[in-house]
């Protein structure tokens, strides 16, 4: 086990080394200069020259990467250039935002696509069924943005029960509130969370169902369910506990993949609901050529992503002894 | 030197009153993107510019008609062109409570004028030969050559030198003299304010007031309308600007701005070197339509370069008009004919193409572009399109390599600080590299006389010239909007300043 | 019981899908518009009897930017989608084929490319290359050929232990042929499936680069601009949105239900729906 997270995690070396690479790449590529938009449109050109001193663009671009790369080997990402702080701490109140409205949004959909799955599983052919699958073929047809304005336009506007932008009260602080017995703080920010995470989640949960659905029927046609249902056990319980258990396993398989698919989403969700998080970030960032924050945010995405894979397969291997790490 | 300020009376009552729980309403002001850094000498963005406002005193205040009035100077006298002599105000002191003196007022304007501050006004200043401390109270300001919009830019917040040479860092940890002080920033999310009551005029009679952030022009209108907010203004987006003004749970203002956009027209390209053929373009520019229906009439359809709210405004001068039928005749006088009668006019073999550009951010300039290119279409231009982020665009046009693109000014509180870098021959933002040497002349005068009179004939001149040999075509001039609940009372200021709604 | 259920998506995917092509071919005919015909006096008017589906913001007739804008959006995705399969599919065979050292660096490179959030490298690539339908295709691709690149690889893998395989590795046949005449038939099943799926995503993927500000641009109608600026006009307008929306969600579905009739047909063993599972667009 140990010898295997250590090989998983020497592997994130060279992704590293490629990720900042391809994304220095393309930000050679981009047009404009960083020190002239850092200046505005009304600076002259003698202006700029010297911000780009400053900011060390003079250097030849082989010398900026491996000076980047040895920065990065100190452990320092940089200096935001139009944020007058460092890359790391920009990133770090961002961060949170952004893996608080991921993580609702992958409960939201859990939730969701594992009750809608065995609702179909269950009452296969039926109403339902075919309800649920029409909502999973539909959850993966809408256009994310769309949805999340419809959902705003409803919730906030027409029935005015939620806040449309914003973020309410740390997620974690008002939780601690809550069991401190003031649960003020947790409503507020459940309100601001809910529109977010429910259209982060909702293509998320159309995918979750489906898998259960399709899980729960292959558990419900094999022998150890038949033999239970033989046995006379309430049907209940048949679902629940037997079926429900095994059907679940490939769900945990695909749920860090689907999470690292709930950050990238989040760049456009944060963008319509004003969530202070890191795609939203990350968008102005490129806006802005702020080179060193991309190139923050990528490695902090890329990161994210590869870790809570690393989890997921070690934690599949817990549940499903079937499964050997290799 | 520092000296520390007895504490007040006041803020004893008042850090009593405060000691219970406070559930004060805020004033809350939806702004269209985060302040990047709150040290008034390096920011760049109109949010900063507008906090800023509100933590700083600068030596002079703007009124709402850009009239400058005294703040931290209580008076100034001009004893000769190049010497401005400022007495301060006593009494003033700083939210970590210094007091302020002549030594942060030069603090302040030295390091903006040192290039490695890359202070983004610099270039606002560099006219300032010397600027020296006469006495605790008194600052003398030197200037190389007699420059009259130096009073409009000392709002310039002044910043406590002690508190940065000691350290401070002011972009995250603003200090100023202003009536509100930073309680909380949250990156990305709002910038909460509250009363600083050691103001030298007293402290402000609200409890706080936030900057809270969303990037997005519709959402902004949609949170207002959902109660999430008390103020928005410009920008906003058109299309929810009628419904906003039906609301009759808002009050709002509309007011000329003090931007512009317009068509710069590179007269170094081959083509559009002709002053005939910019002319001709230009009068397929339909402003009404533009104006009236992609900005909802917001804005102003412009007649010069010269912006109705300036002294120097004159509705005589006039750029050509939307005539198509006129500019058939315009384009034949430049030589451009549909001769092949493929619908394209044509000159020596060769068919008239113009790339038009500007830049994605602003979804109503992307659609006023593709309004132009549709009537060039219908006129015989071959109009294509070009859009790429502001980055990318603004490097193209700052390297003139753009034939005609669509852009703005902003804040242009003097003639100068549109006029001078555009056209003058040397001028910095001169990107099409227009020279006229009238113009020069005409732009130096400007620029050096303190007298009024003269700089408007001088501008009005210069402004004739231009809007007859059209290196710059002006569409609109962008219009100031702000709308807001009940909850505030306050006079509207084009530049966005919210001073007025705290009472100060 | 499968089999029926895939025929139905086949037949209800498959009818969706010929009629936007119906649309696409027909709809600029029978409008009697031109689709870049402006009519400021008659913008944003409501679905009527001279306009079907209503006016855009210049006046335009929105039913025939609609059919115009499904050619440039399903050209969008049938090339990024065509890129991805190619390179993809290279990519995947000489991996899975070769293995050794070049595998493993061929996958260190689909790893990194799946470190990127996808739309932070499509719009990041988009800024590079310029806005434009080739331009936006490339980025889209971009994304896109990882997934291909890892189904190739493991079908390949799983072939090249097969015995007629080895059989003829062992007659002497050259690594091209059995690359080309052994391997690549059994990868066209999963690749088609996979690639039918695709095309919906980048269709919904073209709309959120739009929205962002990094579409094809105008006047081009593509339908991710009509729905993203529809946006804009939700109150005053909210036809503009909601036919862009719709048409995008049904032919998405058109897509993904012929996807995923076929797989029953071409791809038994479920290759792409365990790729695609774990594929983060």
């Amino acid at each position: 086990m140990a010898a295997y997270v250590l090989r998983r995690l020497a592997l994130f070396v060279p992704m590293m080394i490629g990720i900042v690479a391809v994304t220095f790449g393309i930000m050679q590529l981009l047009p404009g200069d960083p020190a002239a938009v850092l200046l505005g449109e009304d600076a002259s050109e003698e202006a700029v020259r010297e911000m780009r001193r400053a900011l060390g663009l003079d250097r030849p671009w082989w010398m900026r990467l491996a000076s980047y790369y040895a920065d990065l080997f100190r452990g320092e990402m940089g200096d935001s250039y139009f944020q007058n702080q460092p890359v790391a701490n920009a990133i770090a109140q961002r961060l949170v935002p952004t893996l608080e409205v991921a993580f609702v949004a992958l409960l939201i959909s859990i939730v969701l696509g594992v009750a809608l799955g065995i609702a179909a599983a269950v009452r296969r052919g039926g109403l339902v069924d075919a309800a649920s699958m029409l909502f999973a073929q539909l959850g993966v047809s809408m256009p994310v943005f769309w949805f999340g304005i419809l959902l705003m336009y409803l919730f906030a506007i027409q029935l005015d029960l939620l806040p449309s932008i914003g973020r309410g009260p740390p997620l974690l602080f008002a939780f601690g509130q809550a069991l401190a017995g003031r649960p003020a703080a947790l409503g507020e920010s459940l309100m601001h969370i809910a529109m977010p995470a429910l259209t982060l989640g909702l293509t998320n949960a159309a995918v979750i169902s489906r898998l259960v659905r399709s899980s729960m029927l292959e558990t419900l046609g094999q022998d150890f369910v038949r033999t239970a249902n033989a046995k006379g056990l309430r049907p209940a319980r048949v679902v629940f506990v037997h079926a429900l258990r095994n059907a679940l396993l490939p769900v945990v398989s695909v749920i860090g993949l689907r999470f690292g698919a709930l950050l990238g989403g989040a760049v456009l969700t944060e963008s319509i609901f004003g969530w202070p998080g890191l795609g939203q970030l990350a968008v102005s960032a490129i806006s802005q050529r702020d080179i060193p924050l991309v190139q923050g945010i990528v490695l902090t995405f890329a990161v994210a992503f590869a870790i809570v894979n690393l989890v997921v397969d070690l934690l599949y291997a817990v549940i499903d002894p079937r499964v050997r790490l290799e | 030197m520092m000296r520390i300020r007895p504490i007040s009376c006041a803020a004893l009552v008042s850090a009593a009153l405060a000691a219970g729980p406070v559930a004060g309403e805020q004033i809350r002001l939806g702004a269209d993107v985060d302040a990047g850094t709150l040290d008034p000498r390096v920011m760049r963005d109109t949010t900063a510019y507008r906090v800023n406002n509100l933590l700083y005193d600068g030596l002079v205040q703007l009124d709402a008609s850009l009239q400058p009035r005294p703040d931290l100077a209580e008076s100034w006298t001009n004893p000769e062109p190049t010497v401005w002599i400022f007495t301060l105000r006593e009494d003033v002191w700083f939210h970590d409570g210094s007091e302020l003196d002549a030594d942060d007022v030069v603090f302040t304007f030295e390091t903006i004028l040192d290039p490695d501050l890359k202070a983004r006004f610099r270039s606002l200043f560099t006219p300032i030969e010397t600027i020296e401390a006469v006495d605790e109270r008194t600052v003398k300001i030197t200037l190389k050559e007699p420059y009259a919009p130096l009073l409009s830019y000392l709002d310039m917040g002044i910043v406590p030198r002690d508190y940065v040479e000691g350290g401070g860092d002011l972009s995250s940890n603003p200090v100023g003299a202003g009536p509100l002080k930073l309680a909380n920033w949250e990156r990305g999310t709002k910038i909460v304010l509250e009363p600083f009551s050691d103001h030298w005029s007293g402290a402000p009679e609200i409890d706080g007031f936030e900057f809270v952030v969303v990037g997005d022009n519709t959402a902004r209108a949609q949170a207002f309308e959902a109660g999430d907010l008390d103020i928005i203004q410009s920008p906003l987006s058109p299309q929810d600007i009628g419904r906003l003004v039906a609301d009759d749970r808002f009050s709002n203002a509309v007011m000329g701005g003090l931007g512009i956009t317009y068509l710069n027209i590179n007269v170094s390209d081959p083509l559009l070197g002709d002053a005939g053929l910019r002319k001709a373009l230009s009068m397929l520019v339909d402003q009404d339509t533009i104006v009236n229906q992609i900005y909802e009439g917001v804005d102003q359809v412009a007649n010069s370069i010269l912006l109705p709210s300036s002294w120097a405004y004159d509705p005589s001068i006039t750029q050509p008009g939307f005539d198509p039928e006129g500019a058939k005749a315009a384009f034949a006088a430049a030589g451009w004919t549909d001769s092949n009668g493929d619908g394209i006019l044509d000159k020596e073999g060769a068919n008239l193409g113009i790339v038009l550009s500007t830049h994605s951010e602003d979804p109503n300039r992307i659609q006023a572009l593709e309004y132009i290119q549709a009537i060039m279409l219908e006129n015989g231009v071959d109009a294509s399109i070009s859009i790429s982020d502001w980055p990318a665009f603004s490097a193209g046009v700052r390297a003139g390599e753009h034939q005609i693109a669509l852009l703005g000014w902003l804040n242009i509180v003097d003639p100068d600080r549109l006029m001078y870098a555009q056209f003058h021959s040397s001028g910095t933002l001169n990107w099409g590299g227009y020279a006229n040497a009238e113009v020069d002349g005409l732009l130096e005068t400007g620029r050096a006389s303190i007298d009024v009179g003269d700089r408007t004939k001088a501008y009005r001149a210069a402004a004739r010239i231009i809007a007859e040999e059209l290196p710059y075509f002006v569409i609109a001039y962008q219009g100031y909007q702000v709308f807001h609940t009940d909850a505030v009372t306050f006079e509207p200021d084009a530049r966005g300043m919210m001073r007025t709604a705290i009472g100060k | 019981m499968r089999h029926r259920g895939g025929n139905l998506s086949l037949i209800v995917g498959g009818s969706i899908i010929l009629g936007v092509l119906l649309f696409v071919a027909l709809g600029p005919l029978v409008s009697g518009y031109e689709v870049d015909q402006l009519d400021m006096r008659n913008r944003l008017q409501l679905p009527s009897s001279e306009h079907w589906l209503g006016t855009d913001n210049f006046g335009r007739d929105l039913w025939t930017r609609m059919a115009v804008g499904a050619r440039v959006s399903i050209a969008i995705a049938l090339s990024s989608v065509g890129i991805a399969v190619v390179v993809g599919s290279v990519v995947g065979l000489v991996s899975g084929y070769f293995g050794g050292w070049l595998d493993l660096v061929i996958m260190r490179i689909v790893d990194v490319f799946l470190g990127f959030p996808p739309i932070v490298l499509a719009l990041a690539i988009v800024a590079a290359l310029g806005p434009g339908v080739v331009n936006l295709s490339l980025s889209l691709a971009a994304v896109f050929w990882t997934e291909y690149a890892r189904v190739v690889r493991s079908v390949t893998l799983a072939q090249r232990e097969a015995d007629y395989v080895t059989s003829a590795v062992a007659l002497g046949a050259s690594n091209a042929r059995i690359l080309f005449r052994e391997i690549l038939p059994n990868v066209f099943g999963p690749v088609i499936v996979l690639a039918t799926l695709g095309l919906g995503t980048a269709i919904i993927a073209e709309s959120g680069l739009s929205f962002l500000g990094f579409g094809v641009e105008p006047p081009t109608p593509t339908w991710g601009w009509t729905l993203a600026y529809g946006t804009r006009y939700l109150r005053a307008a909210p036809w503009l949105s909601t036919v862009a929306g719709l048409a995008i969600m049904i032919t998405v579905l058109g897509f993904n239900l012929f996807g995923d009739g076929l797989r029953d047909y071409l791809d038994p063993r479920g290759v792409a729906r365990r790729v695609r599972r774990t594929s983060r667009t």
